[in-house]
């Protein structure tokens, strides 16, 4: 039993992930407004679609209001409650608008006593024939946006194009991480090979990056099924998906490189310099060059990272057991390999 | 003899063999002509940003040419007459100098080449000299170390393929992006980390050899 | 080992990536029904499919130790 701890632990926390991940619900969220663009001076109606939202319950409280970045915001004069999905807003949009341009992206805000605050920001578009700052100020009834409502139980954030792919948050991402860890350690295997000179150091630093291996082809297999649906195509030419793709290859040559020798000290030795080698040469710049260039992942180019907006605390509850989690199963699946090769290793002597 | 006189008379035994074998030399030299050549004939007009991909694809197709035979095609007898000899830095480092010296030339004879072709793009010859430089030490480090993993195995050509392209690509993707500067493609913010970034990678580059050199040297 | 991997890509991509495809492909676009919560089973079947593929490689060479070692005795 105690030999297994760590393998139990590793089982443990991915079952744990793969609960809390596929069980919690979404957060509610805006998934449609309809139509995106008003005009000002008229009546507008707005059909929205709620995801996951309630808005039959307490439909008297539902209110909803459209909202400029600069705080100033108009309440719905009416809300009609088709179905638990499907709301009409009702605007009565003044003729002029508190905005110096005639064109101005406004956020939708529905607030709700059961589901809580939802938002789609910058979704809904006015347009305005003149603009007259000193008229709209007169004309312009403010609304206070005042005591939203939090949804109770636990949820995950709603993002309008990721949808409840926002779960492939715990099983996309945590790979990455795990092959980094994995990869890491089989490279400090090589430099105790080359220190120590003891050929079960390489048989773990070769296990080690044969399990990298694995989970960074079923991280670009996975995120490859994920890009297709948020953006468009299996592979985007992302500076992310190419920097790791250079690491498969990267570490595929290291096993044709090992395959093609004979004696089993050249091999090791060769094998651990260039691991290192390799190494040195990828992994700062996997880090630095996405920083650098644009990328449609988070945390490049603009993009925002994964700070307090993309990854909030629930998430964080997920994401990083996971990480833990893979790094422990992976290990595990090393030590198969190590094992299986020592014993290989011992049957040739023989 | 301390290493520094080591790697000098290293150096200059490598220039004198290359400069009584020219066919080697303009061997290269001649590879890079026809390619540009190729090149021309097969796109007809050159815009700065293919003229500035076309620059380094050339560069890093002449470079593995170049450096491929450095540990590669040395005789087992000479090198192990040189371990009995000579301390296995001085040996990597005067390597390491003559090909970027090498790869300078190349860069210099492929820019000529392609500019009296197709254009020359360049606006901001400093930057472009700059990328140039640390394009050539780069990869003639990279490559450098890469041939002596390779010379190691048997099917050493191949094996110096598969092996240094992947490893030259984050170094070659810099490059790419920073002359993309110096011809004009992209606004000039960020030039200083780039060069810094391409220049810092160079050195873990030449530090990580000359320690693991010594590793692969024992034979 | 190097070839379990190369098996694993290339029989996932053989078998989720059409799969994706196909279900892409029809009108009513089921992989991206229900909020796209297909694509998160897509990618876990992906991972689990990954996985079993690399175990049975593994299990075929000790399989093979072992009548090797068989033979030895």
């Amino acid at each position: 039993m105690k030999k297994y701890w760590w393998k139990i632990l590793g089982v443990l926390i991915l079952l744990y992930t793969f609960f809390m991940g596929l069980l919690t619900p979404l957060k509610t969220g805006i998934s449609e407004a309809s139509p995106m663009s008003l005009h000002a001076g008229r009546s507008e109606t707005v059909t929205v679609v709620g995801y996951n939202s309630f808005f039959t319950k307490e439909k008297e409280k539902l209110r909803a209001w459209l909202k400029l970045p600069n705080g100033k915001a108009l309440a719905a004069k009416r809300i009609d409650v088709v179905d638990d999905r499907v709301a009409k807003l009702t605007f009565d949009l003044p003729s002029y608008l508190p905005i110096d341009t005639k064109v101005k992206d406004f956020t939708l805000l529905i607030d709700s006593p059961v589901d809580g605050a939802s938002v789609l920001p910058g979704g809904i578009a006015v347009t305005q024939d003149t603009v007259n700052l000193a008229l709209a100020d007169a004309l312009w009834p403010n609304a206070e946006i005042s005591q939203l409502h939090e949804k109770e139980t636990i949820t995950f954030p709603f993002r309008n194009i990721l949808g409840e792919t926002i779960r492939n948050t715990y099983y996309h991402v945590p790979l990455w991480m795990a092959m980094f860890i994995i990869l890491t350690g089989g490279m400090v295997f090589s430099v105790i090979y080359l220190i120590k000179n003891d050929a079960d150091a390489d048989r773990k630093a070769m296990a080690l990056s044969n399990v990298g291996l694995l989970l960074g082809i079923l991280g670009i297999i996975t995120g490859a099924i994920w890009a297709k649906y948020t953006w468009g195509k299996f592979w985007s030419w992302d500076v992310k998906q190419n920097m790791t793709a250079i690491a498969l290859l990267i570490y595929g040559a290291y096993f044709v490189l090992r395959a093609s020798f004979e004696d089993p000290e050249k091999k090791a030795r060769v094998g651990a310099v260039f691991n290192i080698f390799a190494y040195a040469s990828l992994v700062p710049l996997l880090y630095i060059i996405p920083k650098l260039t644009d990328s449609l992942h988070p945390g490049a180019g603009g993009n925002i990272a994964f700070g307090s907006e993309d990854l909030d605390s629930t998430m964080r509850m997920v994401f990083y057991p996971a990480i833990i989690g893979w790094t422990l199963i992976g290990l595990w699946i090393g030590q198969i390999i190590l094992r299986t090769t020592r014993l290989r290793d011992r049957l040739m002597e023989v | 003899m301390n290493i520094f006189t080591q790697i000098f008379y290293l150096l200059r035994k490598e220039i004198t063999l290359e400069w009584r074998q020219k066919y080697a030399l303009s061997g290269i030299l001649l590879y890079v002509l026809s390619t540009v050549f190729i090149v021309y004939i097969s796109f007809q007009n050159i815009g700065p940003q293919v003229w500035n991909v076309l620059f380094w694809v050339i560069m890093l197709f002449a470079s593995v040419n170049a450096v491929m035979k450095s540990f590669v095609q040395e005789s087992g007898y000479r090198q192990l007459y040189y371990f009995q000899l000579l301390h296995p830095i001085a040996i990597l480092l005067s390597k390491m100098i003559y090909n970027s010296l090498l790869l300078l030339l190349l860069g210099g004879l492929t820019f000529v080449a392609l500019a009296f072709i197709a254009g020359n793009p360049v606006q901001d010859a400093g930057i472009f000299a700059l990328t140039l430089f640390l394009g050539s030490t780069g990869f003639s480090i990279t490559f450098t170390f890469v041939s002596a993993i390779a010379a190691k195995a048997d099917n050493s050509s191949t094996l110096m393929a598969i092996l240094s392209f992947p490893v030259v690509i984050p170094i070659l993707l810099l490059l790419v992006n920073l002359s993309a500067h110096s011809i004009g493609l992209l606004g000039s913010t960020d030039i200083a980390d780039k060069t810094m970034l391409l220049g810092a990678v160079d050195l873990i580059l030449v530090a990580m050899g000359l320690v693991l050199f010594p590793f692969l040297w024992r034979d | 080992m190097l070839i379990a991997s190369k098996k694993a890509l290339s029989t996932c991509l053989l078998f989720v990536l059409p799969l994706t495809f196909l279900l892409a492909q029809q009108d009513t676009d089921f992989m991206r029904s229900m909020g796209k919560m297909y694509v998160v089973v897509a990618v876990i079947a992906a991972i689990f499919l990954g996985i079993v593929i690399y175990l049975i490689r593994l299990d075929r060479k000790l399989t093979k130790l072992e009548d090797q070692i068989k033979n030895h005795g």
